[in-house]
């Protein structure tokens, strides 16, 4: 009898204690959920609206996206001090690997993001990309890129072709349309060279390169600056060739203004920049801004990287290119000044003496 | 104390007052705002349009010039670099045409001739230095052939003029046009057999554009131009130009939502003003105009906009605003005067009904009731006054009644004598008022005598007219202030009060028996009456009405017995 009451009365207080413990816990969560914030900076169409809100129901916290339109823009909000901190950042090679120097970043646990497991080749062999790893750390993960490939009007242009080189062929002499920087054609003018590190020129190869730079200028018909001039000059004037600074998305932009139109990465290789996520050092929940990045290699959300933004995603390859096909991601160059300065001159018109 | 109906009326009358005054100053100063708005959204309209013919016809005297220099037969000799003697004299003679011409024309920057072979090299170029005209030779030329103005040129048929966007030139070199935001205008040369050899290209900075187009422009008006876009190429504020340079687009559909029309070609002027939408644009009214630009058949466009402040345009207004102001104030003084007096006037009449119901509540006084009204409030007092009335005379006769009821409880009807119960009352009372000061009272019962044989003999009327008769003697023979009344049938009784009664009483009881016993004459006989009387005295007798009557009547018994006529006093002995 008196056991019977004993075992009554533990019981009693065992459903006392449980009901304590549900009013606590129903009083202290909503107080964690409101405090579980993500701070995104990203690039516009990395983190769309709908790709936000499932994360937030999966996660059950509150994400807050700032675009950002250049590396400088990223640059500024990456140092706008602690007011405006973020966790997690899309940020290309170059700029990654000076965060990383700037000790910026913080290292990731490749353990706790599975969904690298998809990524082609390529791209799981991080240390082979420039700037993603420091000291054996892995410091971000490749997530878009777009190579700067060569796109040639199929009419005019029987054979695809297979080096960059064709650019300065003279049959197609006023039919040549190039992106108006400094960087990148010095850098893609070198690899058709045949120099082996297009990014580190010296003096004699950058004399070279500049006076191959106006020989293309001379067999122009003009440089753009936006994909949509580079289309309508394209279409206008029945062009022949074009350096695709803007990658497949011009492909895609040509096809549907009407143009018969291919896309080549040439054999000497093609420059591409790559985007990468990264946690900052500054997270403040380093697991949730994990969870965020294997979140954006989930194959519906990398998906719509070629869907909605013709840009290319890291877990398949798209059919222009090949497994085989040479890929140089973008390093530091070795003087961006000089690079801008000799480029100045050279889209100014001076004659080659004046090099 | 809560506020009557007059201050209420008042209050309610006095914020209709205001109300309507202010309302309809309101509506007047905003209708004549917008009027004024109107008129000078019109006649900015008007402006913009002036000044986009102004900006046509400056861009047709630059082509005017471009086409002069163009058709010189030497342009194509030089641009199509034809090898014949004396060539460079030709080419320094119209070198100096050119030189000429960018003299007299200070704001073009740069005056070229541009060849089509050689990459498109510049033959002739004059560059503008500050205020100093550069010659530009040798290997200072360039080559030019990848820029739109040539190879866009080099297409177009003779006589047609290209004019480029509006860009900043990145061309290094170019003296004072280099970063400078510039508008190029360009005419292919062609040689006498028709092909197109090289282009002259005028180069105009866009502020001595801007500076020749509005400079009739009357002051605090501020100008605005877009590309076919919508890129801000002018703006008061020269931060928001050229944003799409440096990789940030600044719209003009972005700061003025109302702008859009013009760019889907839906419509080619447009109105703003701060004062329909002071979100959009803050206290300023702008007018915007789509203007064709470049050749036709690119279908190009700008967009000139022009802005002036909405306080400009105002201060005319601003007078009707103060005097509107003033009207209000003064319509809301005068309806605040009037909604007292009239509503004084109206509850005045109601006073008065309230006053005349209060005075009548409590001193039944007929008071003065606006009863020659015609309207409502008359109505109403006529018919509280007929009501005050009827009430009035009916309260009066009640009363009447009622003195009436009570003097017939307490006295006899048929001698108009105090009753019993009245004798009783009085002679209590004045037990009462000689008990302490030790007067005495006097009690005398009076019983007419063989008064039933008057009765049986000679009817009643005789009989009551005897008691009346009796009646009036007895009152006259007694003092004021001593009682006379009738118990019934022939009862009659007295109370006699005042100092020293007790030897008057034997006086007053014989002078009343020899009253009565005077002949009465009535119904035409004679009768005489005789009455016996029973004294009995306060407090010697008795202390207490009953007791007194009550011996005063076996003392008048005794009386009788003695032989009527006669009176006796009460002896307790017997």
């Amino acid at each position: 009898m008196a056991a019977d009451q004993n075992k009554m009365t533990n019981k009693c207080i065992n459903i006392f204690k449980i009901a304590i413990l549900t009013i606590l816990l129903a009083l202290v969560l909503p107080v964690f959920a409101a405090e579980k914030t993500l701070r995104v900076l990203a690039w516009p169409g990395y983190a769309d609206p709908d790709v936000v809100k499932v994360f937030e129901a999966r996660f059950h916290s509150k994400v807050e996206v700032t675009f950002v339109d250049s590396d400088e823009s990223l640059w500024d909000k990456m140092h706008a001090g602690h007011d405006n901190t973020f966790d997690v950042v899309a940020a290309n090679t170059v700029e990654i690997r000076r965060y990383t120097r700037e000790g910026l970043l913080q290292p990731l646990d490749l353990a706790r993001l599975p969904n690298t497991r998809f990524q082609l080749p390529r791209f799981r062999a991080l240390s082979s990309i420039g700037g993603l790893t420091r000291g054996g750390k892995v410091y971000a993960i490749p997530f878009t890129y777009s190579a700067m490939g060569l796109i040639y009007d199929r009419k005019q242009v029987s054979v695809p072709p297979r080096s960059m080189s064709e650019l300065w062929n003279p049959r197609y002499r006023g039919k040549v349309l190039a992106f108006n920087s400094a960087q990148h054609n010095f850098s893609f003018t070198a690899l058709a060279l045949g120099v082996d590190n297009p990014f580190q020129l010296d003096a004699n190869q950058m004399r070279r390169v500049a006076r191959q730079l106006i020989a293309l200028r001379r067999n122009l018909l003009s440089y753009y600056s936006l994909p949509e001039e580079a289309t309508r000059l394209f279409i206008k004037h029945k062009s022949a060739l074009l350096f695709a600074n803007y990658g497949t998305q011009q492909l895609t932009q040509l096809h549907k203004a009407g143009a018969d139109v291919g896309y080549v990465i040439p054999e000497e290789g093609a420059i591409a920049w790559l985007d990468c996520w990264a946690m900052t050092k500054a997270a403040r929940d380093p697991s949730l801004a994990l969870a965020w990045i294997d979140y954006m290699l989930e194959p519906a959300v990398s998906r719509l990287l070629p869907e909605r933004q013709g840009l290319a995603n890291t877990l398949t390859s798209p059919p222009e290119l090949s497994d085989k096909s040479r890929i140089i991601w973008l390093q530091p160059v070795e003087d961006v000044g000089q690079r801008e300065a000799l480029w100045g001159k050279i889209v100014s018109g001076n004659l080659p003496e004046r090099f | 104390m809560r506020p009557g109906l007059t201050v209420k009326l008042s209050v309610l009358l006095a914020c209709i007052g205001i109300l309507a005054s202010g309302v309809t100053g309101y509506y007047a100063y905003s209708t004549n705002q917008s009027l004024l708005v109107n008129e000078a959204e019109r006649n900015l309209l008007t402006s913009t349009e002036l000044l986009s013919q102004r900006l046509s016809t400056v861009l047709n005297d630059i082509a005017a010039d471009a086409l002069t220099l163009a058709d010189m037969p030497s342009s194509a000799k030089v641009a199509g670099l034809d090898d014949l003697p004396g060539d460079d004299a030709a080419k320094e003679r119209l070198a100096q045409v050119f030189g000429t011409v960018m003299r007299l024309h200070p704001q073009y920057a740069q005056v070229r001739l541009i060849s089509r072979q050689q990459f498109g090299l510049e033959q002739i170029r004059f560059d503008r230095d500050g205020d100093r005209l550069v010659r530009v030779t040798g290997s200072q030329l360039q080559e030019k052939g990848h820029f739109p103005y040539v190879f866009e040129t080099l297409a177009l048929a003779p006589g047609r003029v290209y004019v480029s966007p509006i860009t900043v030139n990145h061309e290094q070199g170019a003296h004072s046009a280099e970063g400078a935001p510039t508008l190029r205008l360009a005419t292919p040369v062609v040689t006498p057999a028709g092909s197109v050899v090289g282009v002259v290209v005028i180069n105009v900075r866009l502020k001595s554009l801007l500076d020749a187009v509005q400079s009739d422009l009357p002051a605090g008006h501020q100008l605005y131009l877009t590309n076919e876009w919508g890129d801000f190429l002018a703006h008061p504020n020269p931060a928001m130009t050229f944003g799409f340079d440096k990789g940030r687009r600044l719209l003009v559909q972005d700061s003025y939502e109302q702008t859009r029309p013009l760019f889907d070609k839906t419509r080619t002027s447009v109105l703003v003003n701060g004062l329909d939408d002071p979100q959009r644009a803050k206290g300023q009214i702008l007018a915007f105009v789509r203007t064709p630009f470049g050749l036709p058949e690119n279908h190009q466009f700008v967009v000139l906009g022009l802005a002036r402040p909405l306080e400009d345009v105002l201060r005319g207004g601003k007078s009707l605003g103060e005097s509107t102001i003033q009207m209000v104030l003064a319509f809301s003084l005068l309806s605040i005067v009037l909604a007292v007096v009239f509503s004084r006037a109206l509850t005045r009449p109601l006073q008065m009904l309230t006053h005349a119901a209060t005075s009548f509540q409590t001193r039944h006084a007929l008071e003065a009731l606006p009863v020659t009204r015609t309207d409502e409030i008359g109505v109403l007092a006529r018919c509280f006054d007929q009501m005050r009335k009827e009430l009035k005379s009916h309260m009066e006769k009640m009363s009447q009644n009622q003195q009436e009821l009570r003097h017939l409880a307490h006295h006899d009807s048929l001698t108009g004598l105090p009753n019993r119960m009245q004798f009783f009352h009085q002679i209590e009372r004045a037990i009462e008022a000689v008990a302490e000061s030790g007067l005495q009272l006097a009690v005398l019962f009076i019983d007419l005598d063989h008064f039933k044989q008057i009765n049986d003999q000679m009817g009643h009327a005789v009989g009551d007219q005897v008691l009346i008769v009796v009646a009036q003697r007895l009152r006259s023979a007694l003092r004021g202030e001593d009682v006379v009344a009738r118990l019934g049938g022939d009862e009659f009784i007295v109370l006699i009060k005042g100092p020293g009664i007790v030897t008057e009483v034997p006086v007053i009881a014989a002078k009343i028996l020899s009253a009565l016993n005077e002949d009465i004459m009535t119904h035409g006989r004679r009768l005489q009456v005789c009455a016996s009387i029973g004294i009995s005295l306060f407090p010697d007798d008795g202390v207490t009405a009953e007791e007194l009557v009550l011996r005063a009547d076996s003392a008048m018994y005794k009386a009788k017995v003695n032989g009527r006529y006669t009176f006796a006093r009460y002896q307790a002995a017997e």
